[in-house]
């Protein structure tokens, strides 16, 4: 059931592509994977995915000219989503083999779970808690304490607290899995491997293009 | 204590999921699709599929279940058999696996860990160790569907993996593999002991306490199921087609495997959860 | 230049050809009549028809035709004759506690009702996973035994006698085993004696009777001079190698004599039920805790079968260097005829594993039969037969192979 709404997913060089294109073909998105400007701009929605080192990523990000398209389309308003590595570049700056700097999008650090009281990084499934009112944004008709797919070592800390949708614990941490502010959205966990409840949070992201429209 | 991931695991060969013992035997079960979209619907965590012809035979079968199977599971696939080289991974995970589980290819070339690990992402890379008993009470590294010896003892090479990158380790007891005996609890514990990424135990589950067991004494942090699930399945579901390929002699006779207590994947949670193990309901 | 005629030695067909369904070739011997066995006598070897198909790959076909149910009717039908409720035993299973006799004897005590002897020629080596599951056998199966050892002083001599002469090291195994069923069962008085599963009697249930095995034996008894055991006439075994009759006799037949007053019959499991060996695997696991081999066996792919003696590598070895057949390819025409392979996969198999040298106890084979490992390897040149193999580059190849790839291919 397509709902004629496209959205582009960066190509980068990093990440596995594919699952996010397939969850986005379930809810009906066209979707196109792509590191084009003018394609990427022309979308309604854009999902920067990926899986790998910050500093690896930051690189093929300036290395493809990138950086600024994100920026770009994130000015337009239209609706944008972080994922994983993803939502980690938004940042200012990530500890991860050394200090890198990141998109700065979002004011905050990138740190590492300690291993002291779990193994890092984190492989599993684990449930996300409200940190304030979902209302009508990326985890709406999500539960409360829901529980999603997570891969990772590092997490964000966001300078401004009012922007967490979602905290998740884990080593004794209660980290923020989820972030929006306006309409940058940004989750921890892997919503296309998260079950039918991940694919949820694609329907709100098709739904979000909509209503701008 | 972090949630612990139930993982049924699909042996494949060719069209056919098949079920061995001590990895050996190819026993037909049904169509592997049928026991991944079950398996799905009902609570897995993630999915593992091993093709364990791929390395001995020179055949891949996996692209094609991979690809359909990708389309209506949204819950992470681990493939594995028979990937020798990078753009072996890459297409695998271009027709939708989200890990790879390398073992022969690891074992033969250990730099291969290092450049996947590199290219893909470490948390792609699962390092996969077949571990065989030897008459001298050491345990060695199988490759080849624990057909090739290698003579590389298996805590040692745990270790390595873990420093060439590895993101997981998938760690197979082939003594206990699909005989219900229960898994290799003090192996399993060593090794999850001695590196620090996570280890999925895999070999042997007979009954609800194996699990329990593995979980609890082992240090496992994610189980991977194969018999049990398998034969629990088939009990109230037909899984058949009309096949040239696979002896379907076994599952014609409606049988069993009698020294297995068979269970599904939420019974296996609501169990682990009455005894203080945690999972994702 | 006018075309070499390669001597085919051992009366093997010229004409190298392989089945079109699995990967035997035409060069597969039958059962070798064993005290006929001298490097004189031709072998009969698998047929191939004018299709390009082996017999027992046509027989596996109409394996699927027969009617299984009728076939218990008669089964239930023979054992109801038999049967015996007084604790006394009413049958003889022969086996050393692999996949086959475990199955065997398993399904004739617990499904049917019997209840058997088993009775044993042990490996002449046993490994000791062999030994294990020997045990477990009699132990978690349930089963009384009898195990025969013969000799060990006669069993060495003859072992290596056949190895030197017709690198045969199988040969005592196989007709201590064959003979000591009836021996053992005219002895209890057990006239009823089961094999597990048989590839070479197509569709028979009785492979022998009193009849036939008193034939055998008298021929046996009246013609000793005539008879070889080892590759050597009997007179020479007694005056050249000091052998006595007492040695010799466990290896041959019952006396005929006694066959005579007998009614003993042999029969297959394998014509009652549809026997799949691999499914016999897990039935062996299943009910008496059987373990595959730790590690491939050398030469092949698989591991479940045929595991228990340490010279039986070198037997496949042997059949590899006299008829270009090793074990890889005796185990994967069995799985594709039983559907669990494909032939494209036999074919690979085979290319890979098929004539690996048994290195693992070749050694320790050798020393027990004191027989000098260079020694050997200069018999089994001698023993390559021209129309199967050239030398190239200084190093042996078979001309043809099942893969294409072979020297003359």
């Amino acid at each position: 059931m397509k709902n004629n709404k496209k959205v582009a997913i960066i190509d980068y060089g990093m990440g596995n592509l594919f699952s996010v294109k397939l969850a986005c073909e379930k809810v009906g998105f066209d979707s196109l994977i792509t590191n084009d400007k003018p394609e990427i701009l022309q979308a309604d929605a854009l999902i920067l995915p990926g899986v790998g080192a910050f500093g690896d990523a930051m690189n093929a990000l300036k290395k493809m000219d990138l950086a600024e398209t994100i920026k770009e389309f994130i000015k337009s308003g239209k609706p944008f989503l972080g994922i994983c590595l993803g939502m980690q570049l938004l940042m200012s700056e990530s500890e991860e083999f050394g200090m890198h700097k990141g998109l700065d999008i979002i004011k905050g650090k990138v740190v590492k779970f300690s291993n002291k009281n779990e193994k890092v990084p984190q492989v599993g499934w684990n449930k996300i808690i409200k940190a304030k009112d979902w209302g009508n944004g990326l985890l709406k008709n999500v539960l409360n304490n829901e529980y999603m797919y997570f891969v990772h070592s590092f997490y964000c800390q966001p300078v401004e607290k009012e922007i967490i949708l979602s905290k998740t614990n884990y080593a004794k941490i209660d980290y923020c899995s989820s972030f929006q502010k306006e309409n940058i959205f940004a989750c921890q966990f892997h919503p296309e491997k998260s079950g039918e409840k991940g694919l949820i949070i694609y329907e709100n992201l098709a739904n979000l293009c909509q209503k701008k429209n | 204590m972090k949630n612990i991931r139930i993982i049924p695991r699909l042996d494949i060969k060719g069209p056919d999921l098949v079920k061995g013992i001590h990895l050996e035997g190819l026993r037909v079960l049904g169509q592997p699709e049928d026991f991944a979209e079950y398996y799905y619907k009902i609570g897995a965590d993630e999915l593992i599929y091993i093709d364990v012809v791929a390395s001995l035979y020179g055949r891949n079968s996996l692209i094609d279940i991979i690809s359909k199977t990708a389309r209506k599971i949204f819950i992470p696939m681990t493939v594995g058999g028979g990937l020798r080289a990078l753009d072996d991974i890459k297409n695998v995970l271009r027709a939708g696996a989200d890990k790879v589980a390398l073992n022969t290819a690891a074992i033969t070339n250990p730099e291969i860990i290092k450049e996947a690990s590199k290219k893909f992402g470490s948390s792609t890379i699962v390092v996969s160790i077949e571990a065989i008993k030897q008459p001298d009470g050491r345990y060695f590294a199988f490759v080849e569907n624990a057909r090739g010896q290698t003579g590389i003892e298996v805590l040692s090479w745990a270790k390595k993996v873990e420093e060439l990158g590895a993101g997981e380790i998938l760690f197979t007891s082939v003594d206990r593999e699909g005989t219900g005996l229960g898994y290799d609890i003090e192996l399993t514990k060593k090794v999850a002991e001695s590196v620090s990424i996570p280890v999925i135990a895999n070999g042997g589950a007979g009954n609800l306490e194996d699990l329990e067991k593995i979980i609890k004494e082992g240090k496992a942090d994610a189980v991977a199921i194969a018999s049990m699930l398998h034969y629990d399945f088939i009990k109230n579901n037909l899984s058949q087609r009309d096949s040239s390929e696979g002896n379907t002699e076994f599952l014609k006779s409606g049988k069993t495997f009698s020294k297995i207590k068979t269970a599904g994947v939420s019974e296996i949670k609501e169990y682990l959860a009455k005894n203080g193990i945690n999972c994702r309901k | 230049m006018p075309e070499e005629k390669l001597e085919a030695k051992y009366g093997l067909p010229e004409k190298v050809i392989f089945c079109k369904k699995c990967v035997i070739s035409n060069q597969r011997p039958a059962s070798a009549v064993e005290f006929k066995h001298t490097l004189n006598v031709g072998h009969r070897t698998m047929n191939i028809g004018e299709d390009g198909i082996c017999d027992a790959c046509k027989f596996a076909e109409k394996k699927e035709q027969i009617d299984w149910l009728e076939r218990e009717k008669e089964l239930l039908k023979l054992l109801e004759k038999y049967r015996k409720n007084d604790g006394s035993y009413d049958c003889i299973v022969s086996g050393s506690g692999g996949k086959d006799s475990v199955q065997t004897s398993h399904l004739l005590k617990y499904k049917y009702g019997m209840n058997p002897l088993t009775v044993t020629w042990p490996p002449i080596l046993y490994t000791d996973y062999g030994l294990k599951n020997f045990n477990n056998w009699i132990e978690i199966g349930g089963f009384d035994n009898i195990t025969f050892k013969p000799n060990g002083r006669a069993m060495r001599l003859l072992t290596k006698l056949a190895i030197e002469n017709l690198l045969h090291p199988f040969q005592t195994f196989i007709l201590g085993q064959k003979n000591l069923a009836p021996k053992i069962a005219v002895k209890y008085g057990i006239p009823l004696i089961f094999y597990g599963e048989n590839e070479a009697e197509y569709g028979n249930p009785i492979a022998d009777n009193a009849t036939s095995l008193r034939d055998k034996s008298y021929f046996t008894a009246q013609n000793l001079n005539e008879l070889s055991l080892g590759g050597a006439p009997v007179p020479e075994l007694i005056s050249k190698y000091g052998l006595t009759m007492d040695d010799i006799t466990p290896f041959l037949p019952l006396d005929y004599k006694e066959l005579e007053k007998s009614n003993i019959q042999v029969h297959y499991m394998g014509y009652y039920v549809k026997w799949t060996p691999q499914e016999s695997y897990y039935y062996a696991v299943e009910h008496t805790g059987f373990q595959a081999r730790p590690f491939r066996t050398q030469g092949t792919y698989s591991k479940y079968s045929s595991i228990d003696d340490k010279i039986d590598d070198l037997h496949y070895y042997t059949t590899f260097i006299k008829f270009g057949i090793g074990r890889a390819t005796y185990d994967a025409s069995q799985e594709i005829r039983n559907k669990h392979l494909t032939r494209e996969e036999g074919v690979a198999l085979v290319k890979k594993f098929d004539g690996e040298f048994p290195d693992r106890y070749f050694n320790e084979v050798m020393d027990y039969l004191e027989i000098k490992p260079e020694k050997f390897l200069e018999l089994c040149d001698q023993f390559r037969s021209p129309h199967l193999w050239k030398k190239v580059n200084g190093e042996w190849k078979l001309r043809h192979t099942v893969a294409k790839d072979g020297a003359d291919d």
